[in-house]
């Protein structure tokens, strides 16, 4: 617990980032603790379902970084984690983690309540970034997600008569396709000309219907791919 | 050694007249069907013991098709290929065969996944296929007039025989031969009744192991209850030994009683059995599918954890084997089954993966659609190859490909983040790409727009699709 003193004291003055890493590699939760900066503080670890959900209501922390493979409780994993914090999904946010790129892994944990997904190959500093950002109430989004959602919402855009929840707007297909091709938040706002305020609002958006939308075609794609 | 006739084993045959014995005894000792079947039809009216003897091995002798499964199913042993190759021939002696040949192939061991499905094939339709084979023969060569199977209406001229048979005692009874009937009838309905049952049994079993249809469920059912019916009955008669009703019915009502208590009685040890038996076929399924993996993990990542150790002084070398090793677990892990194999977006892949083990630099692929693939997008795939070699080579960091496939055609993208080159810069001479990218997209009606700045370099590539512009991309 001493790193936590250090590294609140060195952020100066914005507070740091109150983390909880779940993952049942100790290894890994060791690697990942050691390569997030002073930005973030890790004020709790678990490896399972039940410790994590005892730790996350005994710290209340701004981000959980999540597993999506895990063991114990009813063979959930993330999923599991998330519905059964379900009381501090206000103010505690998830991000998800994952070594596995299959979409039902994927979908299903941002449509438990994750606000992101990455990659557990991804490097210290964007995992720092990934976290300030999903603390900051913005979605995460690697290429993969991206990919993943044009999958599943289709690349057409949306018509009027549409239901807001159903299609992606043009330019949240933009974005999509900007993240999908490896771009960062950065150099998307840059490619569109708009600012990274409205990237993060389109692709929290794209987020919110991920989580919300029952549309035909994304139920039918999940079903083929059993996420239902 | 002479003597040793290698013998089919003996299963019941599927060519069958009624339950596939004969057929199938034919097979196995060698004999023309005929004479079995004429044998057996001799010896049923030698007082019954050809009946009893045919419902004998009816019970005990499994089909040609259950006969493969259960062979399918037997635990795997490294020896198991090597005797029952067919090439091989059999020793009569087992027990000085196999020692060589499990000295002849070690190679099987470590692999528990092979014998298994390699003794499916050996065994099954090799046995069944020379089991009808050779009565097929026998029947065609011997027997025209008995091939009762190759008649269009072979069990409805079984049916009306009886009939006949029937018929003549009748008659003869008339006539004033002192026919018993009392028995005759009774042991006529539990005949019939055990041979619609075990016909139905029979049926069931070869629809479990075709597939699950349960198309004619209910009339198999119907069949079942039937068959039932008529042996109850029968024995019903037989032992009250009058037509009676009242002692028939006393006798009825006394015989479902016992039958309640026994099954009351029984249940718990049947429920269990079936439960056991049940556990047992899972664990059965669930060992397979281990070995199965053991294999292959061991083929793969065991492999690659030896090859990262020896060289754990070289990190380049250590960081390629794991990406390589990480993509080929990926692969077998998140396979689509549904999906056909060699489509665009597995050749991009494909591609990728190449360019990482060659250079060394992660290659991202995401992709959107997928489509067959044609001579143009082929194409496509060697110029977005060439851009994953330049953007790896050039970029040296990790490299992000995008496919997308639409209605309007296939697009790639290929990022790096390197330092960055002015496309229109780059000397006449260097082929890479000029050539190999923009040349070659342009030749298949295709376009490649390079654009880069310090951050980066983005390749995109689009071929429309054919009906966009026919033609006009084979020119």
């Amino acid at each position: 617990m001493n790193n936590v003193e250090a590294g609140s004291a060195e952020a100066g003055g914005a507070p740091a980032v109150r983390v909880v890493i779940v993952d049942d590699h100790a290894i890994f939760r060791s690697g990942l603790k050691a390569d997030l900066d002073a930005r973030v503080t890790v004020v709790g670890e678990a490896g399972t379902v039940e410790q994590a959900m005892a730790v996350i209501a005994q710290t209340s922390p701004e981000v959980v970084l999540l597993d999506v493979h895990l063991p114990g409780g009813l063979g959930g994993g993330g999923r599991e984690v998330i519905a059964g914090s379900a009381a501090l999904l206000g103010s505690t946010r998830f991000l998800a983690l994952s070594v596995s790129d299959a979409a039902e892994d994927v979908v299903s944990v941002i449509r438990a309540g994750a606000r992101g997904y990455v990659t557990k190959s991804i490097s210290g500093a964007e995992i720092t970034d990934a976290v300030l950002r999903v603390a900051g109430g913005d979605a995460v989004f690697s290429p993969r997600l991206a990919g993943f959602v044009l999958d599943a919402f289709g690349t057409a855009p949306a018509n009027i008569a549409d239901d807001e929840l159903d299609r992606l707007s043009a330019r949240e297909l933009e974005v999509m396709r900007l993240i999908a091709r490896g771009y960062s938040y950065k150099e998307v706002a840059k490619e569109l000309f708009i600012s990274i305020k409205t990237v993060e609002t389109h692709v929290s958006a794209v987020l919110r219907k991920l989580q919300l939308s029952s549309r035909h075609e994304l139920t039918k794609w999940a079903a083929e791919r059993r996420l239902l | 050694m002479t003597t040793a006739i290698t013998r089919p084993p003996l299963v019941r045959s599927s060519d069958r007249v009624i339950a596939g014995v004969c057929a199938g005894l034919a097979a196995h000792l060698g004999w023309p069907v005929r004479m079995v079947r004429i044998g057996m039809v001799v010896a049923a009216l030698a007082g019954g013991a050809g009946l009893a003897f045919y419902a004998w091995l009816w019970i005990m002798v499994p089909t040609a098709d259950e006969n493969a499964k259960r062979n399918a199913r037997r635990p795997a042993s490294p020896i198991a290929p090597a005797v029952s190759a067919p090439g091989l021939p059999l020793p009569p002696d087992c027990g000085s065969g196999p020692v060589p040949a499990a000295a002849a192939f070690p190679a099987a061991g470590p692999l528990p996944g092979a014998p298994l499905h390699g003794m499916a094939p050996g065994t099954g339709p090799g046995a069944a296929g020379g089991l009808t084979g050779g009565t097929n023969g026998a029947e065609a060569a011997t027997a025209p007039w008995f091939r009762v199977r190759g008649m269009p209406y072979g069990k409805e001229v079984l049916l009306g025989a009886g009939l006949l048979l029937a018929g003549g005692i009748l008659i003869a009874r008339m006539v004033g031969v002192d026919v018993p009937l009392g028995t005759l009838i009774p042991v006529a309905a539990i005949l019939g009744g055990a041979a619609i049952a075990w016909i139905q049994l029979d049926e069931t079993r070869r629809a479990g192991l075709l597939d699950k249809t349960k198309a004619d469920q209910a009339g198999g059912w119907a069949r079942l209850a039937a068959g039932l019916a008529l042996v109850v009955a029968g024995v019903l008669v037989m032992v009250s030994g009058s037509g009676s009703w009242e002692q028939t019915w006393l006798a009825l009502l006394a015989s479902v009683a016992v039958l309640g208590g026994v099954a009351l009685v029984l249940l718990p040890w049947g429920l269990k059995f079936w439960r056991d038996l049940e556990a047992e076929r899972a664990g059965r399924v669930r060992a397979t599918e281990r070995a199965e993996i053991a294999a292959h993990l061991h083929d793969s990542v065991l492999q690659t954890l030896a090859l990262i150790q020896r060289r754990s002084g070289n990190e380049n070398d250590v960081l390629r084997l794991a990406r390589a090793q990480e993509r080929e677990l990926r692969g077998w892990l998140y396979r689509d089954p549904g999906k056909e194999a060699g489509q665009l977006s597995d050749r991009i892949r494909a591609a990728a993966a190449e360019v990482e083990d060659s250079l060394g630099n992660a290659v991202d692929v995401v992709s959107v659609g997928d489509t067959a693939m044609t001579a143009r997008h082929e194409a496509l795939v060697q110029a977005s190859r060439e851009a994953m070699v330049n953007a790896s080579r050039h970029g040296g960091g990790t490299v992000s490909v995008y496919l997308e496939v639409a209605d309007g055609g296939a697009e790639v993208y290929v990022k790096d983040r390197g330092p960055g080159f002015d496309p229109a810069s780059v000397p006449e001479d260097r082929m890479g790409v000029r050539e190999s990218i923009v040349g070659r997209m342009n030749r298949h009606g295709g376009t490649a727009v390079i654009s880069s700045s310090p951050d980066g370099t983005e390749v995109r590539l689009k071929l429309p699709s054919d009906a966009a512009d026919n033609g006009e991309g084979k020119s």
